[in-house]
């Protein structure tokens, strides 16, 4: 029966391992086809996913749930995944060897993430958490004669090594604290124990803050992000910035609140002075930056800081604005990527200045790329909007009872301005710029509909918000928060 | 029929839909798409206004679309009179600034699919009865804006040593900062009011004391960023100044009276107490408004740069206006931004005009262009009489109730800020004077013999509107203040205190609207 739970997972797994063994006995001739084909099996594993009821209760001893919450992530990670194998197939040329392998890594990076997406436990938290970040090590370092790409899988290395370190020495301190690594007994513990835990399980909780705060990017672990995002082949990046992210943040809610919600006072300033810190760092570093993958690893660690702000809430509009958010960032970013990798295919560069009349170059991957830098921005009518106005809801409705909150909401403003400074500056090479080499880019099919997808999604969701609010707000009630 | 307004907002934003499946090698059928939408949405506005109930106080025409259930959003639009009186701007603007982008020749296309979505951000902004949507629809008319600068715009260098890139990026930072601000403020309102449906607000809730004063700066700052509340006007003028001609047009006569809208609509009505708190220091940024940008207008060369100063400094009457509280004033204040919007798109037309031509519109190197185009020669004339508050043009009526409010509201600070304002007169009429003087008049310069005047019916059109709608209002004001008056009395002046406990929460608004 547990296997019900864990059926889109070993879907995902058999598919990466069949890929693998058919190409190590009879080489597929054209990977590129591989890569959409894979694509399409996925969007067919994300369909069926939609067949899935939740269920009640959990599974493997308590290890695994699947509750609607685990579901939405899982869909999430399902979407993402088919839209990095698209970018994949595209950007095959520029890898030499090991396409097929390729494609595999990030299968079973991405049964990493829908199991992540039903943790339960500690153990299978680790678990999981590795089997993504082991596989980032080799697809950040796959451009292997790239010194920028060998750096980035590099410093994703050791910093990922130590974190990982981290969070499995904390585990150790919340177990020898309280005699066991499931969130549920947990948090039953800590309630029995009243609102003051011991000093030794405050420490082995900010150890597994520490390895959670570096999947996600936030200050003061963002520093592998930009170097990362800007080596790494360019749909890894893309997987990085929507799975990873997004595998960060699950893991981050159920933490916090189901196993710790009851000390949420212990954790909550520490969670809102991160918040505003990580804002203020991303939106800042932001600024002078020329290399778009850079960019947008900045941009990253700045939409980790909006997201914290809703984790900081501890309310159901924030858990829901936190879902909502990271689902209509899914569609913005990699709708970013997609253009970012088919426009490079042309011009070889990553650098801002050869985006120049790209509006003129390619209507459509101008439009794309220009319409999900004002996603992320925030302005309507894009999804990326409504995400940033529920998650300000939240903060402000949180702030009527404290105060604090309001400066969070006014760092929150101020990232706002900020990052539009430097999101129009990716507009403006692309509309007001005009291009010295003025010849047209062709967009592949599939990239097309892929791009489609992802506008139609980014203006759909920010004109027609209920279908996922709704949807994220069903998953946010199995937190129970008011 | 109560659809009407829906079609009449939404119209723009469809036409802009059914561009962008047009093939781009076809401007002329865009362009007469674009026509076409706003000249439709006028007549439906016309129509509406003709049918509109100017007895009573109300919301009329509304229509309304549940759309987030979790929220207790809804897609309302309905219209009071100060809305109506708006949208009617909105309507003549959006139209006249369609037909005189005929200068644009290069990706049409792109132009008039930004050009319609902001109309229809702009109008969406007027007509939203629910905090949610006006703050969607006032958002979207930024990024329109920073584009249309940015890829049509046109700076001339000058001492400011700016780009238009700089300009629009500018403008959008600034606009976007307050709107930050104000959504704050929206959301402290969302919180405490438990609605978004402005309509319950304005006359079922009354917020507590404490969230009036904190709310009410927010929302006072955050609109005024986008009214040119001095000192945050900096960004307006040179905005203007990149802007092509009917971007300039949208933005001086209808963009900018949202942020106005915004404090009168909301921050008034929703938070009176806060509102005569902080009213003193609305008269004071108001004649800094007035005084100092006049001040600056003397200074330029630049025809839209003085243009551009004078309209921020007009924006100090509109703000005094809003400042009073009284019928008279706030009444005066609306009357003024309908006034002061039509006057400003014509006076940018008209400079647009020959500056299509001229490719200069430096004063003092333009002298006697009456002689060689004596239509838009005249009609400037009469722009700048309007602007000067000559009588017999509406903006008139608008300033000289706004003079009357400010004078009745009886305190000291108000009396100087009425004696500020009526000095701000002179000090238009010295600047406007000199520019139309200089460059209209005196010894005609043979290097503008090539300069053509508006001679067919189409051409002219366009300005005759603008102008037709200045003496009409100015003529008979009582078309728009009799309205206005009406929802500015029940909104706003009859707001001193809760809504007596024995109303049922939820009771149809306006049986609560018997003064008190």
């Amino acid at each position: 029966m547990g296997f019900y739970a864990i059926q889109l997972e070993c879907m995902v797994a058999t598919w990466g391992i069949l890929v693998l063994l058919v190409d190590a006995f009879k080489p597929f001739p054209n990977k590129r086809t591989v890569g959409y084909v894979m694509a399409g099996f996925v969007t067919v594993a994300l369909l069926w996913s939609f067949c899935i009821q939740p269920v009640d209760g959990v599974f493997f001893h308590g290890m695994v749930r699947l509750d609607p919450l685990a579901l939405y992530f899982k869909r999430l990670f399902l979407l993402a995944l088919a839209m990095v194998l698209v970018m994949a197939a595209e950007f095959s040329p520029r890898i030499e060897s090991g396409m097929v392998e390729f494609y595999a890594l990030l299968m079973f990076c991405a049964t990493g993430m829908l199991l992540i997406a039903s943790v339960n436990d500690f153990i299978l938290l680790f678990v999981s958490l590795e089997l993504v970040t082991i596989t980032f090590y080799v697809l950040a370092s796959y451009l292997r004669r790239q010194v920028a790409s060998l750096e980035a899988g590099t410093k994703y290395l050791i910093l990922g090594a130590l974190s990982s370190g981290f969070t499995v020495y904390g585990i150790a301190y919340i177990f020898g604290t309280t005699g066991t690594t499931n969130f549920d007994k947990l948090a039953e513990i800590l309630r029995t124990q009243g609102g003051t835990p011991s000093a030794p399980f405050i420490f082995g909780m900010l150890l597994v803050l520490t390895g959670l705060g570096f999947k996600i990017a936030s200050v003061p672990f963002q520093i592998w992000a930009p170097d990362v995002y800007q080596g790494a082949p360019t749909p890894v990046t893309a997987f990085l910035a929507v799975g990873s992210k997004a595998a960060g943040f699950a893991l981050l809610l159920r933490v916090l609140y189901t196993g710790l919600l009851p000390v949420n006072a212990v954790w909550n300033t520490l969670v809102m002075v991160l918040a505003g810190a990580t804002l203020l760092y991303g939106n800042l570093g932001a600024i002078p930056q020329h290399n778009i993958k850079r960019l947008l690893g900045y941009s990253s660690i700045g939409h980790a800081g909006y997201l914290l702000m809703g984790v900081a809430a501890v309310n159901a509009l924030g858990a829901g604005a936190v879902l909502f958010y990271l689902g209509q960032y899914a569609f913005t970013v990699l709708c970013a990527f997609l253009a970012i990798i088919a426009t490079t295919a042309a011009t070889g560069s990553d650098e801002i200045p050869s985006f120049s009349g790209l509006g003129r170059r390619s209507p459509i991957l101008g439009l794309a790329l220009f319409l999900s830098m004002m996603s992320l921005a925030g302005i309507p009518p894009l999804s990326g909007f409504f995400g940033k106005f529920q998650l300000f809801a939240a903060v402000i409705g949180r702030a009527r009872t404290d105060w604090h909150y309001y400066v969070l909401a006014g760092i929150g403003a101020a990232a706002v301005v900020i990052s539009l400074y430097f999101y129009l500056g990716v507009g403006r090479a692309i509309y007001l710029q005009e291009a010295e080499d003025a010849s047209p880019i062709s967009v592949s099919t599939p990239m097309r509909i892929a791009l489609y997808v992802c506008m139609g999604a980014m203006i759909g969701l920010g004109i027609f918000q209920r279908p996922l609010v709704e949807a994220s707000i069903t998953a946010a009630k199995v937190f129970g928060l008011r | 029929m109560e659809s009407l307004l829906t079609i009449a907002i939404l119209l723009p934003l469809a036409a802009a839909f059914v561009a962008f499946l047009f093939p781009a090698d076809k401007p002329k059928g865009i362009r007469a798409l674009a026509i076409l939408a706003t000249g439709v949405s006028l007549l439906l506005t016309l129509y509406i206004f003709s049918q509109f109930d100017r007895t009573q106080a109300g919301y009329q025409f509304v229509k309304s679309i549940e759309w987030l259930p979790t929220w207790k959003i809804s897609l309302k639009f309905g219209v009071d009179g100060i809305s109506m009186t708006l949208l009617l701007l909105v309507g003549f603007v959006s139209f006249c600034g369609a037909l005189v982008s005929s200068e644009i020749h290069d990706r049409e296309k792109e132009y008039y699919i930004l050009f319609l979505a902001l109309t229809t951000g702009i109008s969406g902004t007027f007509a939203s009865m629910d905090l949610f949507f006006f703050y969607f629809f006032y958002e979207l008319a930024v990024i329109p804006m920073y584009l249309l600068i940015g890829m049509w715009g046109s700076l001339p260098p000058g001492k400011h040593g700016r780009t238009k890139e700089y300009a629009t990026m500018k403008l959008t930072l600034y606009l976007t900062a307050g709107a930050v601000l104000a959504l704050i403020g929206l959301l402290m309102i969302y919180f405490v009011g438990g609605t978004t449906d402005i309509e319950r607000l304005q006359h079922n809730i009354w917020l507590a004391s404490n969230t009036q004063m904190r709310a009410f700066p927010l929302l006072l700052f955050g609109f005024g960023f986008l009214a040119s509340m001095w000192p945050f006007h900096t960004w307006s003028p040179l905005g203007y100044a990149a802007a092509p001609t009917a971007a300039s047009m949208m933005h001086a006569g209808v963009l900018k009276k949202l942020g106005a809208y915004g404090i009168i609509r909301l921050a008034l009505p929703l938070l009176p107490e806060g509102a005569r708190h902080w009213a003193n220091l609305i008269a004071i940024l108001a004649c800094f408004n007035i005084l100092y940008a006049g001040w600056a207008a003397l200074t330029q060369k630049d025809w839209k740069f003085v243009i551009g100063y004078s309209s921020v400094s007009h924006m100090g009457y509109v703000l005094l206006g809003i400042a009073t509280l009284n019928v008279v004033g706030v009444t005066g204040a609306v009357l003024m931004m309908f006034a002061h919007g039509v006057m400003a798109a014509l006076t940018f037309a008209l400079i647009g005009f020959f500056y299509h031509q001229t490719h200069n519109r430096f004063v003092p190197d333009l002298s006697g262009l009456a002689r060689k185009i004596p239509f838009i020669g005249v009609c400037m004339v009469m722009a700048v009489m309007a602007s000067s508050g000559l009588p017999g043009f509406a903006n008139f009526v608008g300033e000289v109730m706004v003079f009357i409010g400010s004078w009745q509201q009886g305190s000291t600070i108000f009396r100087v800020a009425t004696i500020c304002a009526v000095w701000g007169i002179v000090v238009t009429a010295t600047y406007l004077l000199w520019a139309v003087r200089t460059s209209f008049f005196g010894p005609f310069d043979e290097k503008w013999s090539m300069l053509k005047d508006a001679v067919s019916f189409r051409q002219k059109f366009p300005y005759a509107l603008l102008l037709a709608v200045l003496l009409a209002v100015g003529f008979w004001p009582r078309l728009l203040t009799d309205i206005i008056k009406r929802s500015v009395e029940t909104t706003i002046v009859s707001r001193t205190g809760p809504p007596e406990p024995d109303k049922p929460p939820g009771s149809v608004p306006g049986n609560n609207l018997v003064k008190r």
